[in-house]
Formats: C-alpha cells, structure tokens, sequence
C-alpha cells in the first residue's frame, strides 16, 4: 500500500527485492519485506497444505513459514536454501524459504513488461510483470495472491463443512 | 469501612476518572453532531456503567446522582428532548460535577456533596423540557451565595469545595475520619511527586486543585501492544541467556560462570514479573460480587447466597478489565430476574427458602469460562417473545425456538421490567454485557429451565492467557496440552489396551472402559516405532465422554503463553495456538476433543496424505 503512493509521487523508481527459487529468479515489493533471516528450524503443522513448512519462532512472534516452490511447483532443491524472507501481507506476516537473496534491483517502471500473455488454464494473475536483468528473466510476484491468502479461508471452510455434514 | 472496601472505592476512582474523560469527550461530540444516536447511546451505556459501579463500591451519591442524569439522557435518546446546546451544557456541567465529586472523594471516601442545584435542573429538563426549564434556571443562580455553581466549585481548590457541603447532608466532610492517611492510592502522597501526573484526563483546573491536596495515583496504565512487545523479547531474552549458559560450560573462567549465573537468576525474575504483569486472579472481581448481591438483595428484599467457585483462576488483566462491567450486571440480573420475587414462591416450588447464585470460573477446551448459576425460576421463552413483540423489537406473529428467544435480553432496549428501578429495567444492561464481551471475542451461553434456574456461561478465548501445560511429545516433535484438560496421566500395561473390531481401541482403567487414540494417528502422521508400553496415556475428562491419549512421552509441566497462529493458519481445526518452548522452537497447542472429532469424520485420513509427502 504504502510502496504505490510511494512509487505514484515518486513517479520513477521503485525497489524490488530479488531472490532464487531453484533456477529462477523472483522479486517481490522491498517494502514487503520485513526482514531477511538466516534458515532457521520449524515446527511441522499438522493438516495444513502441504507449502506450509511449518512454525518459527521470530523473536517472540511465531510466524508460518511457507515453501513458494511447492506452491508454485518448482521442483524442491532441498540442499540449497539459505535464507528466510519476512514478509508482511496486509494482516498476516509470513515467512518465505529461499534458496538465495540477491540483490536489490531498482527498477524504473518502464522497464517492467506486462507479462506474456498465455492461452490456457494457468493461473498466472500471482505475477504481476516481468523485467530483465541482463540475460535473465525475473518474475515480480504478488505474494498474497500466489498463497491466494483472501480465498484460502473460504475453500478451508467450504472442506470442513463439507466433511462434517 | 474495612480495608477491602477502601481498595475497592479507590480502585474504582481510578477507573472512573477514565470513565468521565471519555464521557466527557462524548459529550462534545454531541454538540458538533447533535444527531448521531450512536454517540448518544455510547454516553447512555458510560453513565449506566457508571452508575452500577458506584452503587457497587457503595458511592450512593454518586449513584443517585447518575440515575438522575441517565434518566435525561435517556430522554435525549428517545428523542423526548431536543440536543440543543442548553442540553449538552446542562449535560457537561453534571459531569464537571462528577469530576469535582471524585476528586473530593479521592481525597476522602466518604465525603459528601452538594449536588441539589443540578439534580433540580435535571428534574426540571426532564419534567418540562428546554423551553420551560429555562425560567427556572434562573433561580438557583439566585441563590448563588450559599450554593456557588458547579463550575466555581470546581475551579476551587479541594479544601474549600468540601467545605462547601450542604448542610442537610451530614456528616461534614471537615469532620470525616482521616481516611486518605491509609488508603492505598494516597500512600504515596508522602513524597513529594507532582501531582499533575495523576488523573491524566483532568482538566488543568483540577490538575490545580489537586496540587494542594496532594493524593497521587500510584498506578499507569499501559497498552497491551507494549506489554506484548515486552513479554517477546523476555522470552528472547530467556532463551538466548540458555544458549549462553550451554556456550559458557566450555570455557574454563570462574567470573564468566559466575556472571552467567546471575544472568540467568535475573532473568528468571525479569521473566517472572512480566509473566505476572499480565495475569491476576478473579478474586478481587468475584469477592466484590459479594457486595453486590448483598445489597442487591436487599434492595428487593430477597434472600440470596453466592457460591464462589474459582476465585483463584487467573486471567489477563486487560480480559479482566473488560469483564468486571458485564459481571456486575449479569450478577446482578441474576438477583433481580433469576431469583424468585417472594420466599413463598420458592417454597412452593419445592426450593429452600434461600436462592442460591453460583459464580464459577475455569479452564476449559482452550477457553476461560465463567458461569453465572441461579436456582431461580428460569426464562420463559415464550413470555421472552411476547415481550418482544410489545417492545416492537419482533414482529408480530413471530415464533422463536426457546434458545433465540433467550437471546432476546440481549436486545438493546428489552427489559421484562415494566418499573424502571435502580437495580434495573431499563432495558439496557443486557446489552453492554454482549457489547462488552464480544469486544474481547467472547460468548454468551444461556441454558435455562423454567423453574429449575438459568445459567449464563461466558466463554472467553484464551489468546490473552498464558495457562498451565503439559509438554509431551510425538515422533521427534514436540505440543503442548493444556493442564485443564490433563486429569490424569499413566503408564498403562499392554494387556490394558484391548484393540476391538468397531470400537478401536480401549483402554480398561479402573472398572472403566474409555476408548483410546494415538496422538500420532490423529496428528495424521506415522507412528513412531517405540513399542506401546513405553508410551503414556493421557487421560481427557473435560469432556462430556472420557478418552485416552497415548503419548510417546511427557516432557514437563510448565507454564506457556498462548501466542495466535498467523490468519493464513488459524483455520485448521485441532490447535488452539502455539507457544514457544525453552528450547526457543514454538510448539502447537493441541485441542485433543477436536483432533478426536476430526479423526472421526474421516478428514485425518484425508489429509494424511499431505502431512507424509510433506
């Protein structure tokens, strides 16, 4: 929220934060980002989808941290991750494994392309545009909307209901 | 006046202060926004719980001097009298005049006041409306000489505003034994601290008289969000001064293991008291019950008992503070509504003479629950309804299941009270009740039966509260039960364990048969291979049917506070929270009845697949 005001006085440059996920690369908002943690342990949930990794303890806060790869089906390199990103989401603070952080890209609007259009059933509204870094392609992602955090609740419901009707 | 009683009557001046700064800033708002009802009902609900608390705390004064001004205000609310600005200045002025009486009484608890000029003014606004009560405003100026209007006392110094009693109402405050020397609020008015720290929502008026008289409030108030933030970074704190103390066994220095020591010593007691920042005991709350039925009772000339079951469960403050209002009421209502109006009734009915309310609080399912119990002659969901429908809040024609026509004395504005008294009848206690406790995300239960009595069950979440825990642990993790659903724990033999076609499970313990889980099976994970009898079986009673979980082990008892799962989680049935554990790994909290419900109805093996590919 605050970055598009941001970026509407502003007018130019907005700062993305860019991260690997097996062989690609992301960016999500730096204003979304709370924090860039070392990997830490987690505590598995139970019945929960299967991108939850599980509980962290963040000073004090227990956060849910997430596997993006699962979510998006990226095949999982277990070895490689390195680092957690804290993320806050509207109301919910969220943690996102990753294999690397990279850098900081400031990124003139611009230069964000729309992303290629595609025919087929895909749902791709989590990508909100595509930039080039050099030869590479990054994927800005629009994290709310890849966990779908708004509909997530209801279909949780909807299956609960469901079972003990 | 016993030492109870004082901290009582002081604790209340405190909140009251509070009370009057926001009623104060209500009032305000109504002379800008003269049509906004919701703020005419936020200053009704204010007055009313004001006035209750001071009838509780034995102010009688200050009490009849609020019914007067609720009666106005409740004629503003129905829209009887016109908010014009001679209305909201009578209205400012009575409460610059509550203010003057609590700084007085701060000063002495059993002052008295001169409060006949204003409540004649009232009496008259509500008799005769704005117009006609503008005629006889002008005499009590006349009389001005003996009786200095509100605003002049008010700017007085304290001294001088007690001499300034009527002389009708004895005793004289002058006279009045020298209370303030030993109450606890007014200990500190030995040392000379400023005395404009105290009553932040004073005006500078009273902050001046309050600079002569010197009673300081002792006590902050601090927003939960900063307490919380403080309680983290303790449990950092402790968990970090572990690791060090681990790191420290190496290295071979006495200073260093020394200091570690004591780092560790203090930071327990650091812990402790941000533990204890957080929760106090009902007690207090529940024993001033006590008073209420008392007089309540006697007010309406019943013979009521109360039972105290509880007393010693604890509770977050700030849950606390947001539940003394809705008790008061809810008790009270208990005497007035629940307990049959004459012995002779009751005797008829079959029951002793003497009505009996039971005041309960405990731990259950993850909650704090608190049951208000009468054995009085019960809700009549019919005659419920049928007042409703009079009140105009049903249609006519409408017919209600017995459960929502309990639920019909929520109602703002239904009372079964057709005389509107000082305990009740206004139609508007039941309802600061469900606003107040839905504000701390909790619930009203109603069981009654005509002519056996009613129960009224406060349920409360625990996000606020830390709680007594189990530690066990399952596979290589580790989850927490609470110690309220503990009722026993064993090592059962394996000829114990019977394994039946249908049944599952059982456990026969002691000539009873209860059927038995293992927490692996309804956690939706593997079992782990330890051989069945090194695991320990949890026996659950809180529920209306026993079981029996088996543990893998028991790790310890200890103490946790209940951290909320994130939103994104908080939808999966079976834990009630997280708390982290010393070794700095938070844990889920499990709700074993839910677990149990869920394995059940068949979703555990649903989503077994999910939990083993993760």
């Amino acid at each position: 929220m605050s970055n598009e005001k941001i970026s509407e006085t502003a007018g130019k440059a907005e700062r993305y934060l860019s991260f690997s996920l097996g062989e690609e690369s992301f960016a999500i908002p730096l204003l979304d980002v709370r924090e860039v943690i070392a990997i830490t342990e987690t505590t598995p949930i139970p019945f929960a989808p299967t991108h939850f990794l599980g509980i962290m303890n963040l000073r004090g806060q227990v956060i849910s941290v997430i596997d993006l790869r699962k979510k998006l089906g990226i095949k999982p390199n277990q070895s490689t991750e390195n680092a957690i990103i804290i993320c806050n989401l509207q109301a919910v603070t969220i943690g996102m494994v990753v294999d690397s952080v990279d850098n900081v890209l400031h990124v003139q609007s611009v230069d964000v392309s729309e992303k290629p259009e595609i025919d087929g059933s895909k749902k791709t509204e989590f990508i909100t545009g595509v930039y080039r870094q050099e030869k590479r392609l990054v994927l800005f992602l629009d994290i709310a909307k890849a966990l779908s955090l708004d509909d997530q609740k209801a279909i949780a419901k909807a299956t609960v209901d469901k079972k003990t009707a | 006046m016993d030492d109870f009683e004082k901290e009582m009557k002081v604790g209340f001046l405190e909140e009251a202060s509070q009370l009057l700064a926001d009623t104060e800033q209500c009032f305000l708002d109504l002379e800008t926004n003269t049509g906004d009802r919701s703020l005419l009902d936020k200053i009704f609900r204010l007055a009313h719980n004001f006035k209750g608390s001071a009838k509780a705390v034995g102010f009688d004064q200050l009490s009849h001097f609020t019914h007067q001004l609720e009666s106005l205000l409740l004629k503003m609310k129905n829209g009887e009298l016109a908010i014009v600005s001679q209305s909201v200045d009578l209205l400012l002025r009575c409460n610059d005049h509550v203010r003057m009486m609590l700084d007085g009484l701060r000063d002495n608890l059993e002052a008295q006041f001169d409060c006949t000029e204003l409540l004649n003014e009232m009496q008259n606004m509500i008799k005769n409306g704005i117009e006609a009560s503008a005629a006889p405003m002008a005499e009590p100026e006349a009389e001005a000489e003996d009786m200095p209007p509100a605003a002049e006392l008010f700017a007085d110094d304290t001294a001088s505003a007690e001499a300034e009693v009527a002389a009708e109402q004895p005793p004289p405050v002058v006279a009045a034994s020298p209370a303030p020397a030993t109450s606890p609020a007014s200990t500190t008015a030995a040392t000379p601290a400023p005395a404009s720290t105290s009553a932040p929502g004073a005006a500078p008026a009273a902050t001046a008289a309050k600079a002569t008289a010197g009673a300081v409030d002792d006590s902050i108030r601090v927003s939960f969000a900063r307490l919380e933030r403080l309680l983290n970074y303790v449990g950092e704190l402790v968990i970090l001064q572990t690791v060090v103390r681990e790191q420290v066994s190496r290295i071979e220095s006495p200073l260093l293991l020394k200091t570690v020591d004591q780092i560790g010593k203090v930071t327990k007691e650091v812990q402790d008291i941000s533990m204890s920042l957080r929760v106090v005991p009902l007690k207090q709350t529940f024993q001033k019950m006590q008073r209420i039925v008392r007089d309540t009772a006697k007010s309406l000339d019943k013979k009521v008992n109360l039972e105290l079951i509880g007393e010693d469960t604890e509770v977050d403050k700030t849950l606390l503070e947001k539940l003394g209002d809705p008790l008061v009421h809810m008790v009270r209502n208990a005497v007035d509504h629940g307990i049959e109006s004459t012995s002779e009734a009751r005797l008829k009915a079959g029951k002793p003479e003497v009505g009996t309310i039971k005041l309960a609080a405990f731990h259950q399912s993850g909650s704090l629950v608190i049951e208000i119990r009468d054995d009085g002659a019960g809700l009549d969901g019919a005659k419920l309804t049928q007042i409703a429908i009079q009140k105009g809040i049903l249609k006519p024609g409408t017919v209600l299941g017995d459960r929502e026509a309990h639920h019909l004395i929520f109602a703002s504005g239904f009372s079964t009270k057709t005389v509107v008294t000082d305990v009740s009848g206004r139609g508007v206690g039941m309802d600061v009740v469900k606003t107040n406790i839905s504000q701390i995300q909790g619930e009203i239960q109603i069981e009654s039966q005509i002519g056996k009595g009613s129960c009224f069950r406060i349920v409360l979440p625990l996000t606020l509260a830390i709680i007594d825990s189990m530690v066990i642990n399952c596979g290589s993790d580790a989850f927490v039960i609470p110690l309220s659903h503990v009722h026993e724990s064993l090592r059962p033999k394996p000829e114990d364990i019977q394994n039946t076609t249908g049944l599952g499970d059982i456990l026969l313990l002691r000539g009873e048969n209860i059927p038995l889980f293992r927490l692996a099976d309804i956690l939706g994970r593997k079992r782990a291979t330890t051989k069945d009898n090194d695991e320990i079986a949890i026996v659950v009673r809180n529920q209306e049917k026993p079981f029996v979980v088996l543990v893998d082990d028991i790790i310890g008892k200890q103490q946790v506070v209940i951290k909320a799962l994130g939103k994104e989680i908080r939808h999966i049935k079976g834990f009630s929270g997280s708390a982290i554990l010393g070794n700095g790994r938070p844990a889920l909290i499990l709700e074993l009845h839910e677990l149990i419900v869920r394995t059940k109805t068949g979703s555990a093996n649903y989503n077994n697949k999910s939990m083993v590919s993760a």
